[in-house]
C-alpha cells in the first residue's frame, strides 16, 4: 500500500540561531536520515498558498519544527489543512541541552549543529513511530 | 478580572496590570499577605524574547534591595534582574525549571518567578513606579527604540 510521506515543516525565521537550528534538523531526517519515509515542505511555500504545498500536507501526517514561541510552522501547517502529529521547538532541545549554546544564522557554530543532530535524532524516532517502523515493521 | 493599560506600537501589543507595582528595570511586583510575589512585566519579556532559562536564588537567601534576584537566559540574552526590596526570598516558583516558557505566556499570571518576604517594605515601595508611570515609561521607551531603528 502507497502511503504518503511524512510532511516536515520547519520554521522560516532567518536571522536567528534557533530558526536555523529547526532546518538543519529537518535537512537531516529528509536528505540523510529518513529521506525514504519524509519530505520537506517549506513554511514559506504556505504562507504563499502554494497549492502543490497545500496538497502534500493532504492526508499526511505532518511533523513541524519551530524555533520559537510563536510556532509559525506549526500554525501555519494547521491553518493549511494539515494535522499536526508531532510538533517539536528547538528551544526545548536548548532548554535540555544548557552546555551547548547555539551561535551563528547562516552557519551555525558547532553547539548548533550538535543541538541540530539531537532534535533530528527525536525526530527520526517520531518518524518511525508515525510509520511504524519503531515497531519494527519495516 | 484585572484592569490592564496597553498600547500597541509597530506590531507588539504591551500589557501593563494595574494591581501591582513595577521597577524601573520591568519587574512588577505584587503585594499579597505580606509577601511579594515577583515576575516580569510584560514589557520586558518581550523586549528579551523567549526564556530558556530562569536562575532563581535559592529559599532562604537574604538580599538587600538591589541583589540580583535571578537571572534569565534567553535567545537574546543573559540578564541579572534585581531585588525591589530587602528580604528573604520564600518561594521559587516551581515552573521555572519545568516550563519557564510561562514567564512569556503567562507573565503576570503563572509565569511568576519568586516571592520575597520583604524587611522595610513600606519604605521600599516608595521607590516602586506605579502602574501609570510605568506604562508611560514604557511607551517613551518603546517609542525611542522605534525611532533609533528608523534611522
Amino acid at each position: 500500500m502507497a502511503t504518503k510521506k511524512v510532511v516536515i515543516i520547519p520554521c522560516s525565521g532567518v536571522g536567528k540561531p534557533f530558526g536555523t537550528i529547526t532546518r538543519e534538523a529537518a535537512y537531516q531526517v529528509t536528505e540523510d536520515d529518513r529521506p525514504e519515509d519524509t519530505r520537506l515542505v517549506p513554511l514559506s511555500l504556505l504562507v504563499l498558498g502554494d497549492e502543490d504545498a497545500q496538497a502534500a500536507l493532504t492526508e499526511a501526517e505532518v511533523i513541524s519544527i519551530d524555533g520559537c514561541a510563536l510556532i509559525c510552522a506549526t500554525k501555519m501547517a494547521r491553518e493549511s489543512g494539515g494535522q499536526v502529529s508531532r510538533a517539536f521547538n528547538s528551544m526545548d532541545i536548548y532548554r535540555a541541552n544548557r552546555d551547548l549554546k547555539p551561535k551563528g544564522i547562516a552557519e551555525l557554530n558547532d553547539a548548533g549543529l550538535e543541538l541540530a543532530r539531537k532534535l533530528a535524532a527525536q525526530i527520526d524516532q517520531a518518524v518511525d513511530e508515525l510509520t511504524g517502523k519503531a515497531d519494527g515493521n519495516a | 478580572m484585572f484592569d490592564t493599560l496597553e498600547f500597541t506600537i509597530d506590531k507588539f501589543t504591551f500589557r501593563v496590570r494595574t494591581d501591582r507595582l513595577y521597577t524601573d528595570e520591568g519587574l512588577w511586583v505584587l503585594e499579597q499577605d505580606g509577601t511579594l510575589r515577583i515576575g516580569l512585566s510584560d514589557y520586558l519579556q518581550q523586549h528579551s524574547g523567549d526564556v530558556a532559562f530562569v536562575d532563581a536564588r535559592p529559599v532562604g537567601t537574604r538580599l538587600a534591595a538591589g541583589d540580583t534576584l535571578f537571572t534569565i537566559e534567553t535567545i537574546k540574552v543573559t540578564s541579572d534582574l534585581h531585588s525591589p526590596a530587602a528580604g528573604v526570598i520564600s518561594a521559587v516558583n516551581p515552573d521555572m525549571v519545568t516550563a519557564p516558557e510561562k514567564v512569556n505566556s503567562q507573565p503576570y499570571e503563572e509565569g511568576w518567578v519568586c516571592e520575597l518576604s520583604p524587611e522595610s517594605w513600606e519604605s521600599a515601595r516608595t521607590q516602586l513606579l506605579r502602574p501609570e508611570t510605568y506604562f508611560e515609561k514604557i511607551q517613551q521607551d518603546a517609542a525611542k527604540e522605534l525611532e533609533k531603528d528608523g534611522d
